[in-house]
């Protein structure tokens, strides 16, 4: 760590500058403005501690947080074992393994919003039709209940995250070096004793990864959230990044939804540190 | 090893000069615009995204015939987005000089912003009524864009083959009857249901809907409403009656309908005899069928008792002028709205090429473009109107309480009492 030169500075200012300028300056002013009655103009009072006392006993807040919880535990499994299981499809040695690999991917190039009114014709129209060509009730008024609102919701990030996962699954995989696994094939273990006992905890790094990514990106999704249920019905489906914004925009309380948005963070922050620190302590070394 | 050193350096040398000239960039654009002193500039920021072009287009009229004056024009669609657009405007000091605000409530939060129109001839001109809102003591705080009025939008050839007169729908009784009728020959009507009730649009069903029958519980102003300390729903049993009746005939699940489906998919293609809609749909069916639009579209009131053959018609929108600008921009900004809505020109354009429902006097409203508009005008002259007080309601009060506990009704985890109890408590709250 000798190279701390000039030129060392000077490459690391634009970033600096710029991280500060929308992210650090920012957040500082935010945290300030969340102790007074700011409405986006003015802030003319410092109210001290009253808006984090209010937005305990705000329903509709603790609502969306639990919410996004029971969100994110069922997609952060569902996404880690389909990632998990798609990266090990095509690591086999298949002849369609790239075309498979692209196709797994592509949802994550689609945008979010786009993505969310994606499915939300195929959830309403398509569900709709088939439901009642086949006779089946189920499928039928999706949306519309806070149940099929939520399977929603997780249908459609596992669908886009999924390749993603799938990807630093695939890295992690290939570089199980070859020997472990003939020496165990050798020793007689079956497929899923190898897997078990020697490719699952060689990727460990993967999950303290993936984990990290599919759990801060539950938390703070918004943009599917809005185009397939916005909120609804009767807000029951609206996430905590959602209910920041309303209460910001369409309440016009900027400085309670600032409070809310500095809990938002400590939680999210909490939970992911947390997260990374018990997940290193299982990795392996090879 | 040196020469690596010496790279890097020049290298970053080259990066934090590009940093800079990106910073100072924008002061020479600054001394450009003031070379040509003469000329005032009005920034114009404002929400209706149906009518960019056509607003565009006048302007750029306006800016040939007074060759001092430059327009910039910025539009972000409605609702939400244009408030919050507005607000991150203002708080960056970007502040534009001719914006909208919508009722009481953004009055007051934009008080000091808001200069008096009241000497403007547009003021002047403005229908009675329509002023209300924006009006403190003798200050006029904005001019009105147009009216819009909102009903039944009914199927004039479905009507005519159950035999149904639309003229003789005036009391919930009589809409009941129709209903029914209309729900008896489904198959040869060829319709899936009567209505198609857009439970998923909040406004919908809190603004529109529920206005009708709250109106007259402030005497159709939306001040008395701003004012009000709570709400007593007075007419909630008759809103539920008929909010029960559409739902009840309505395509299912109406909780997960919206707009589009409402307007474009189930009552433009005829699936549906009748929706609750306002005049501003007449653009999205004439898209999907001209000669259906044109012919085949008519309008009749929400039977609220004692208000029968009433149509709920009022201001969407007004223009305001910052107070903030300089004393030049502010003429100027003023004497644009005049010519928009008091000149020979601005008439015409608003009237044929915005198709608005003036707001003003002086019209020739025999040239009101669509049906649909037509008919409300004719409502609004012969003073058969409710008033808009949804304006007056608490903000978000109407999305976040009102009508999301419509859904929970609807969707039958919640009753009707409750709902009542739980939104007046709401309104209480936020008028603390």
């Amino acid at each position: 760590m000798r190279n701390r030169d000039v030129s060392f500075w000077l490459f690391l200012t634009p970033v600096i500058l710029s991280l500060s300028l929308v992210v650090i300056i920012p957040f500082v002013y935010g945290f300030i403005f969340s102790f007074t009655n700011w409405n986006g103009l003015t802030a003319s009072k410092f109210l001290g501690f009253s808006n984090y006392i209010k937005l305990f006993q705000d329903a509709e807040f603790v609502n969306a947080i639990w919410f996004t919880i029971q969100f994110s535990v069922v997609t952060v499994i569902l996404l880690n074992i389909l990632g998990l299981s798609l990266a090990l499809i095509v690591t086999r040695k298949l002849k369609s393994s790239n075309f498979l690999r692209t196709i797994f991917f592509m949802p994550n190039l689609i945008g979010g919003l786009i993505l969310g009114f994606i499915w939300q014709f195929i959830f309403i129209s398509v569900f709709d039709d088939i439901g009642s060509a086949l006779g089946i009730e189920a499928l039928n008024g999706w949306l519309s209940t806070t149940t099929t609102g939520f399977w929603g919701l997780v249908i459609l990030t596992t669908w886009q995250m999924a390749g993603y996962i799938m990807i630093i699954y695939i890295a992690y995989l290939q570089n199980i070096p070859n020997e472990l696994i003939e020496a165990a094939e050798i020793d007689g273990a079956n497929s899923f004793q190898r897997f078990r006992n020697v490719t699952f905890p060689l990727v460990a790094p993967a999950f303290t990864v993936s984990m990290f990514l599919t759990l801060s990106t539950s938390f703070k999704i918004y943009d599917q959230n809005l185009s397939l249920t916005n909120g609804g019905p009767h807000n029951s489906t609206q996430m905590v990044a959602m209910e920041i914004v309303k209460t910001a925009f369409s309440e016009n309380q900027m400085a309670f939804a600032q409070a809310k948005a500095v809990i938002f963070f400590i939680l999210v922050a909490t939970i992911a540190i947390a997260q990374v620190y018990y997940n290193k302590k299982r990795e392996v070394e090879m | 090893m040196k020469g690596k050193k010496f790279y890097a350096g020049v290298a970053s040398a080259l990066l934090l000069s590009s940093v800079l000239a990106g910073c100072s960039s924008s002061n020479d654009e600054g001394s450009s615009s003031a070379a040509s002193e003469d000329q005032v500039t009005v920034d114009i920021f404002q929400y209706k995204v149906e009518f960019k072009e056509q607003f565009e287009d006048i302007v750029k009229q306006y800016e040939e015939e007074n060759p001092g004056v430059n327009i910039n024009v910025k539009t972000v669609g409605g609702g939400n987005d244009y408030g919050s657009a507005l607000k991150s405007a203002f708080a960056s000091g970007e502040e534009p000089d001719i914006f909208n605000v919508e009722g009481p409530s953004v009055v007051e939060e934009y008080k000091d912003y808001l200069t008096d129109l009241s000497d403007t001839k547009a003021a002047d001109a403005a229908l009675e009524g329509t002023l209300e809102s924006v009006t403190d003591g003798e200050e006029v705080h904005g001019l009105p864009y147009n009216q819009e009025g909102y009903g039944l939008i009914y199927n004039k050839t479905i009507f005519e083959k159950a035999g149904i007169n639309p003229d003789d729908i005036l009391t919930f009784e009589d809409l009941e009857d129709a209903v029914e009728t209309l729900d008896n020959h489904k198959e040869k009507l060829g319709i899936e249901a009567v209505f198609a009730l857009p439970a998923k649009e909040k406004w919908v069903t809190g603004n529109h809907l529920s206005n009708a029958f709250v109106a007259p519980e402030f005497n159709d102003n939306p001040l008395d409403a701003y004012e009000a300390e709570t709400i007593a729903f007075e007419k909630g049993d008759e809103m539920k009656r008929f909010l029960d009746l559409q739902n009840q005939y309505s395509v299912q699940p109406s909780i997960s309908l919206d707009y589009s489906q409402q307007v474009e998919e189930l009552f433009s293609l005829e699936g549906v005899a009748m929706i609750q809609q306002g005049n501003w749909v007449y653009n999205a069916i004439y898209e999907m069928d001209p000669e259906f639009a044109k012919n085949n579209i008519g309008i009749i009131p929400i039977p609220v008792e004692g208000h029968e053959g009433s149509l709920p018609v009022g201001v969407p929108n007004y223009w305001a002028v910052n107070n903030n600008s300089d004393d030049e921009v502010i003429e100027a900004s003023k004497d644009f709205l005049d010519w928009l809505y008091t000149s020979e020109t601005g008439k015409e354009v608003v009237l044929n090429d915005f198709k608005f429902i003036p707001a003003y006097e002086g019209y020739d409203t025999s040239q009101i473009a669509d049906p649909l508009s037509q008919e409300i005008y004719q409502y609004a002259d012969e003073g058969k109107t409710i008033g808009w007080v949804f304006m007056g309601y608490p903000s978000a009060w109407t999305d976040n309480v009102l009508g999301a506990y419509i859904q929970k009704y609807l969707s039958g985890e919640m009753t009707w009492e409750e709902l009542e109890d739980i939104s007046q408590s709401k309104w209480e709250e936020a008028r603390q």
